[in-house]
């Protein structure tokens, strides 16, 4: 990518793959499986926002059983071991790995936020649009990385 | 992020002790009777981050001898280098796996080199 554009679903898909190969996946047998379409069905989403040179969210987003095994793997444990708890910190640390990632291809001066972690519904971020969706399956469940841009106030219906 | 730091260092022997931020960190720490060999440090903390954290200790005397290694996402050049001026040993960007983090505690010379869990 050049320096300082705007990161891409390929992008994504780069940190994803170090994400999973650290965490996820170690033994590479349960790959995050690309998909063409919108996921549906995220019950679990956590997001960074990024501030500064570039405003926006990075959001992870999955459904509660891939977000338990997701914490199990990360955590070591097994998925019916997994507390509230676990999930929502491994799902946090999760979006704070890739928004880090992600705020490392913007400008300087972007800063990242502490994550946030939404369950049971979806995560909305008003005024701002969609750049990127990295959509897939992971365990036959369905996964995504979405980043979100701050719209322009003139972009903004009144 | 600290549950798998934690079962890292305790696989190769450490006893471990956690703080949800820099401040509470620095509060632990001056309850302790034996000052950690090592402390791994996010930048992202609420309250007192990373950074505050390293110049907080290198400013006490008492945790000369902690040896303190950034474990973040902040992976700009930037960054790296505030935190090796204020006093940081070394960086890890996540994310790590357990061999890379392995790896750069050998190089501190805190396990030995080929050590694995």
């Amino acid at each position: 990518m050049n320096e300082h554009m705007t990161p891409t679903v390929e992008d994504l898909r780069e940190i994803a793959d170090q994400v999973w190969k650290a965490y996820l996946d170690p033994e590479g047998v349960r790959p995050l499986i690309q998909v063409d379409t919108a996921v549906t069905g995220t019950e679990v989403s956590a997001s960074v926002s990024l501030t500064g040179a570039w405003d926006g969210h990075v959001l992870v987003s999955c459904s509660n059983a891939a977000a338990r095994e997701a914490a199990a793997a990360f955590l070591g444990m097994e998925p019916a071991e997994v507390t509230e708890e676990d999930l929502t910190d491994v799902m946090g640390e999760l979006a704070n790995i890739v928004g880090g990632n992600v705020k490392s291809m913007l400008p300087p001066n972007t800063a990242v936020s502490l994550p946030h972690v939404v369950t049971g519904s979806a995560n909305r971020f008003p005024m701002t649009r969609q750049i990127a969706e990295l959509a897939g399956t992971w365990i036959d469940q369905p996964f995504s990385i979405t980043m979100w841009q701050s719209s322009e106030l003139a972009e903004v219906p009144a | 992020m600290r549950l798998i730091l934690r079962r890292i260092v305790s696989q190769l022997g450490f006893e471990v002790i956690e703080a949800e931020d820099g401040k509470a960190a620095l509060d632990l720490l001056g309850t302790v009777d034996e000052v950690p060999k090592l402390a791994l440090i996010d930048w992202n903390m609420p309250n007192m981050n990373g950074l505050e954290f390293v110049i907080a200790a290198r400013d006490d005397a008492r945790l000369r001898d902690m040896t303190l290694v950034m474990v973040t996402t902040e992976s700009e050049h930037g960054h790296i280098v505030r935190a090796l001026a204020a006093g940081a040993h070394e960086y890890v960007i996540k994310p790590f796996t357990t061999d890379a983090m392995i790896e750069k505690l050998a190089l501190l010379g805190l396990v030995p080199t080929g050590a694995n869990l």
